[in-house]
């Protein structure tokens, strides 16, 4: 008997190196635990050294998602550079988890939270409700009234929508664009899709614009990579030479599939993601970006300097850079691209419902 | 038990009427959309995405096939496909050798099979739960051990074959595809001819269907039972790793979003057979491409109700109001020798 | 099974001999787990300290340890009672989901009501829901030789649309300011409250377990529902109904799987949201199969689940360990409880009568 229990022993161990010999993802990526403080340069003296911690809670997911859990991240990350302070996230594995993962920072003094996504949002009120002195960051969670100690970090999606719509109906020969989008159960998608049809309906009322929405539910929507390229295919196949894809990890596999196709152009959604999905360097033109990670640094130092605001805190919405097709863009374009902010912030460009 | 009075012809013969009545399905829609659109990239679009939805699903619902023709329920398809998926995704990131990815692939479904046989036929673990342990495990392990951040260069090309490429309408769609997508359609013309032309499928289906009388005759039912979940893990493997080399080029943790469960569905809307469970799946890749194309034209419906159609033909398939289904006999039970 | 058996002389050996294989997998699946988080550079011990204390290291965690183990339980329940039957209820997760769904609409539409009718009514309509809906394919599994597991893996997915439409539309949370697809929140008079720090869900749920156990050991429909899992031939030659017992045991067990999920949104989630349910009927197939489908048992086992659960946030926040080593840990223990062959192989256990467990035939049969 014992010689069989050491022979399974031994399988076991061989197994686990095999599995081993995979690089295993990092348990957590650099959370810098007890880092000695910083104090930075500018800070007056007579404030005493204090430690200063930030925690973000991911919405169901992981930090590394390409996109919105990772541009908040990055933007604790950067703070946390400039500053000098504590960070640590916590992914958050069955939406039941969000209000014990806040409370995990909470018991251990954070001083900010940072919760990403909409579904978070009544977990973040009700945190911050039962712990004044806590700065709460809800990323995409609008405000319906002010809670003390809660900032919604909120973005006008169909604003980068319509920049969006507007480039591609600069570009587009075929007068078809298309547009792959996660579910519509999630309000931001909806409104970039809002944007983007207003966006190039606005430039010429005669674009077509074809865009479909993942029939799945929530739990596979942004996760179906291979379906959001077939689905860019048959877009591009009946004539679309521009593919906007907003639908997390599902959308990247449209900018994937369109980068395939000579001379397409390909517009990837929520952060710069020349920089998350370099597969899509031949046909991605630009993003239609939420500055996340920019105004989650901006609301970090707001709440550092003691000057945390309540409500809702609007962040930056706009198109990321050109990258390789900076010569592609002309004045032309850029000039529209101006006055088609200008018109939108007049509301002089019309939306559809969905 | 009723399956000895069953017809013998039902099972070894591909069922026409479905045959006929998806075709004729197909071939009317295909022209309404044809003369509708008056544009034949639209229908062509359609088409071409048809086949490339229903390609996972016919390589899943073969393995499920060369299983339970064998008496072994596999469940576990949507793990194994995630395992290969996997396995070959960052074996491309290593190597940058699609052939070597691809066989990378094809092993995992295979050492996939090979386990559940191994539960099945050697530990006699209920099938259904051994499927149920590589669905969990498939999940766990690769997201434990998936990290972001890998890029892959390339993936598996279009070949298109000479003329054929350029009929109008089917050459583009039939005939300009990458590698998996030609093999899909071989392989279901090679297990087609091979589970009801040959003695090595004679013997499968005798197997599945009445493992005392085939072992009483000289067959070795655990030989043969092993070899044909090995095959259909293969199959899983070939469909893992269309999603990763040749689909779309990349891996997210549960890329394959039920794909092995509608793999399942298909298997039985095709009644076990390959030909048949070939056009199931496309019918499957149809209904999911006119949604999409009903999204473009601006129709709107919600789309959780188009969702829910293929789950729905299912059931009404399997209950038998239309064109009832039946599987191998012996399937599930595991085999002990006297 | 080993219950109706008159009760030996030595119930201690009889106890342990129950308890082995299940106790022998937990060991074996940590270790397997330890193994891998050894390999990925991280300290198993610390990692399992971590997720130990944030079980049970205060009252709050272990009040959230009760939470997560009471739709198990009911799910677990839902999973053993089919078991029992010969019926894998793979679709748990879909009757849970309507359930929880249902019972959110009633908990928000009807206003007004006293909670002691509020209550028992949202329990009421999860209960018919669920039972409802496990009805179909116990229909089509009796009467047109449908295979449940097919038909109520198709149903999970039914399940999902059916409440993202929902959500989504007829009956979205309207209040200003929302923007989610949710279900707008359910009555206080609905609410589910908490006894000190146990919730009154995780004691129905245990009062469900010792009902069911009550039914299935000591009643004729337990017994006709055994007979009918361990040999539906010599059930139907003995004169017992088959195909309404089948339909009947289906029926229970969605129902079971229905109240767990009313339990969740009245006593947990406050609402129905999509998301906030997933997985909880998958996990109810490792808690029966842990517990051997003794209803007693689910409540142990129901209880280890959600410990794991309960306690990963705070192994990934002490000890870095990422969540999914807990999916990996339950696969394995699955593995190892359900293939009985690898143990007794290992340890050369002695085969006792009536252990195995009843599962399903293939689906091509009656």
């Amino acid at each position: 008997m014992k010689k069989r229990l050491y022979s399974i022993l031994a399988i076991l161990l061989v197994a686990g190196l095999l599995l081993g010999a995979c690089t295993p993802k990092e348990p957590v990526a650099e959370p810098v635990v007890e880092q000695p403080v910083e104090q930075p340069v500018e800070k007056p003296v007579e404030e005493p050294a204090k430690t200063f911690k930030v925690g973000l809670v991911t919405d169901v997911g992981v930090v590394d998602d390409k996109n919105f859990n990772q541009a908040t991240w990055e933007g604790v990350v950067a703070a946390q550079e400039e500053l000098g302070f504590e960070a640590k996230y916590i992914e958050t594995k069955d939406a039941k988890d969000y209000d014990a993962n806040i409370q995990l920072f909470v018991d251990e003094g954070f001083d900010v939270i940072v919760t990403v996504g909409f579904a978070l949002g009544e977990a973040t009120i009700n945190a911050a409700k039962a712990n004044p002195g806590v700065a709460f960051i809800g990323v995409d969670q609008f405000q319906g009234e002010e809670v003390p100690g809660v900032a919604g970090l909120i973005f006008d999606e169909a604003l980068s929508g319509v920049l969006a719509g507007v480039l591609a109906a600069n570009l587009t020969e075929s007068k078809t664009i298309a547009a792959v989008l996660g579910t519509d159960l999630v309000p931001p998608v909806v409104n970039y899709n809002r944007g983007y049809v207003g966006g190039a309906k606005w430039v010429d009322p005669e674009i077509d614009v074809i865009s479909t929405y993942h029939p799945g539910g929530m739990d596979v929507a942004f996760t179906d990579p291979e379906w959001g390229a077939s689905t860019a295919k048959q877009a591009i196949e009946q004539g679309a030479d521009i593919v906007f894809a907003a639908a997390g990890n599902t959308g990247n596999g449209a900018l994937i599939e369109t980068a395939q196709h000579e001379g397409l152009f390909c517009i990837g959604v929520d952060t710069d993601q020349w920089l998350t999905v370099p597969e899509a360097h031949k046909c991605l033109i630009s993003s239609a970006t939420k500055d996340i990670t920019l105004s989650v640094v901006e609301l970090i130092k707001l709440a550092y300097e003691g000057k945390f605001p309540a409500g809702n805190y609007v962040g930056g919405s706009s198109l990321a850079p050109f990258h390789d097709f900076e010569s592609m863009v002309t004045d032309e374009i850029r000039e529209k691209l101006k006055e088609a902010l200008e018109a939108y912030n007049a509301g002089k460009i019309e939306l559809p419902d969905k | 038990m009723i399956s000895e009075s069953v017809n013998k012809k039902n099972w070894s013969s591909i069922n026409w009427k479905l045959v006929r009545s998806i075709i004729l399905g197909l071939i009317v829609v295909g022209v309404i959309l044809f003369f509708n659109a008056r544009s034949p990239e639209k229908t062509s679009a359609v088409l071409s995405s048809t086949l490339r939805y229903a390609v996972p699903l016919i390589l899943g619902a073969l393995c499920g096939i060369f299983c339970e023709r064998a008496g072994i329920v596999n469940i576990g398809i949507e793990g194994q496909m995630l395992m290969s998926a996997f396995l070959s995704y960052m074996t491309n990131v290593w190597t940058s050798n699609l052939l070597l990815s691809l066989l990378v692939g094809m092993l995992t479904g295979a050492i996939m099979g090979l386990f559940l046989a191994f539960l099945s036929i050697k530990l006699k673990l209920n099938q259904t739960i051994g499927g149920t342990v590589i669905n969990i495990m498939a999940t766990g392990i690769t997201g434990y051990f998936y990290q972001t951040g890998l890029t892959t260069q390339g993936k598996l090309w279009n070949i298109p074959l000479g003329p054929l490429a350029k009929i109008p309408l089917i050459g583009p769609v039939l005939f300009n595809n990458p590698p998996i997508t030609y093999m899909a359609i071989l392989l279901v013309i090679f297990s087609q001819v091979l589970l009801f032309h040959t003695r090595w499928g004679l013997r499968t289906r005798a197997v599945g269907e009445h493992p005392r009388a085939a072992d009483t005759v000289g067959v070795d039912v655990f030989k043969i039972r092993y070899w044909n979940v090995i095959i259909g893990g293969i199959m899983a493997g070939l469909a893992g790793s269309f999603l990763t080399l040749e689909g779309v080029g990349m891996f997210e943790r549960g890329m394959t979003n039920g794909r092995g469960f509608i793999a399942l569905a298909v298997m039985i809307f095709g009644k076990w057979n390959p030909i048949s469970s070939a056009l199931a799946a496309l019918f499957f890749g149809f209904a999911n491409a006119m949604q999409i194309q009903l999204q473009f034209m601006g129709i709107q419906v919600p789309p959780q109700f188009v969702g829910m159609i293929p789950y729905i033909l299912t059931i009404i398939v399997v209950s038998g109001f239309v064109g009832r289904s039946r599987a191998p006999a012996a399937e599930g039970i595991p085999y002990e020798k006297e | 099974m080993e219950e109706l058996t008159p009760s030996q002389n030595n119930w201690l050996k009889k106890v342990w001999f129950s308890l082995r294989i299940p106790f022998l997998a937990i060991i074996f699946a940590l270790l397997v787990g330890a193994i891998i988080l050894l390999v990925s550079g991280a300290n198993p011990l610390e990692a399992y300290w971590q997720l130990f204390k944030g079980a049970f290291g205060s009252l709050r965690n272990f009040q959230r340890v009760l939470e997560k183990s009471t739709p198990l339980i009911f799910a677990g329940l839902a999973v053993a009672l089919g078991f029992k039957a010969g019926l894998f209820n793979i679709g748990a997760q879909g009757q849970l989901l309507l359930g929880a769904l249902m019972a959110g609409f009633v908990g928000f539409s009807l206003k007004g009501l006293p909670p002691y009718i509020h209550i028992p009514l949202g329990l009421l309509t999860g209960l018919l829901t669920g039972a409802l809906f496990a009805g179909i394919p116990g229909l089509l599994r009796a009467y047109s030789g449908a295979h449940e597991v097919i038909s109520t893996i198709m149903l999970n997915y039914v399940a999902i649309n059916l409440s993202d439409y929902f959500s989504e539309g007829p009956w979205k949370d309207r209040s200003p300011g929302n923007i989610v697809s949710r279900l707008p929140a359910i009555q206080p008079s609905a609410e589910i409250p908490n006894i000190g720090p146990v919730p009154v869900g995780f004691i129905v749920a245990v009062l469900t377990a010792l009902l069911i156990w009550f039914v299935i050991n000591r009643t004729t429909f337990g017994f006709e529902i055994n007979s009918v899992g361990l040999n539906p031939h010599a059930s139907k030659y003995a004169g017992m109904r088959t195909k309404l017992l089948i339909v009947a045991a289906m029926v229970v067990s969605g129902a079971l799987a229905g109240v767990g999920g009313a339990v969740e949104t009245m006593g947990v989630v406050g609402r129905f949201q999509p998301g906030f349910n997933t997985g909880l009927g998958f996990d109810g197939i490792t808690v029966a199969l842990l517990a051997r489908n003794n209803p007693i048992a689910v409540i142990l086992s129901s209880l280890f689940l959600g410990a794991m659960k309960g306690g990963a946030n705070t192994m990934q926040f002490y000890a870095n360990v990422p969540n999914e080593i807990i999916d990996i840990i339950q696969g394995t223990m699955l593995l190892f409880v359900t293939a009985e062959m690898v143990i007794r192989w290992i340890f050369k256990l002695r085969k006792q009568q009536g252990t195995e467990i009843t599962v399903t035939s293939g689906w091509g049969q009656r």
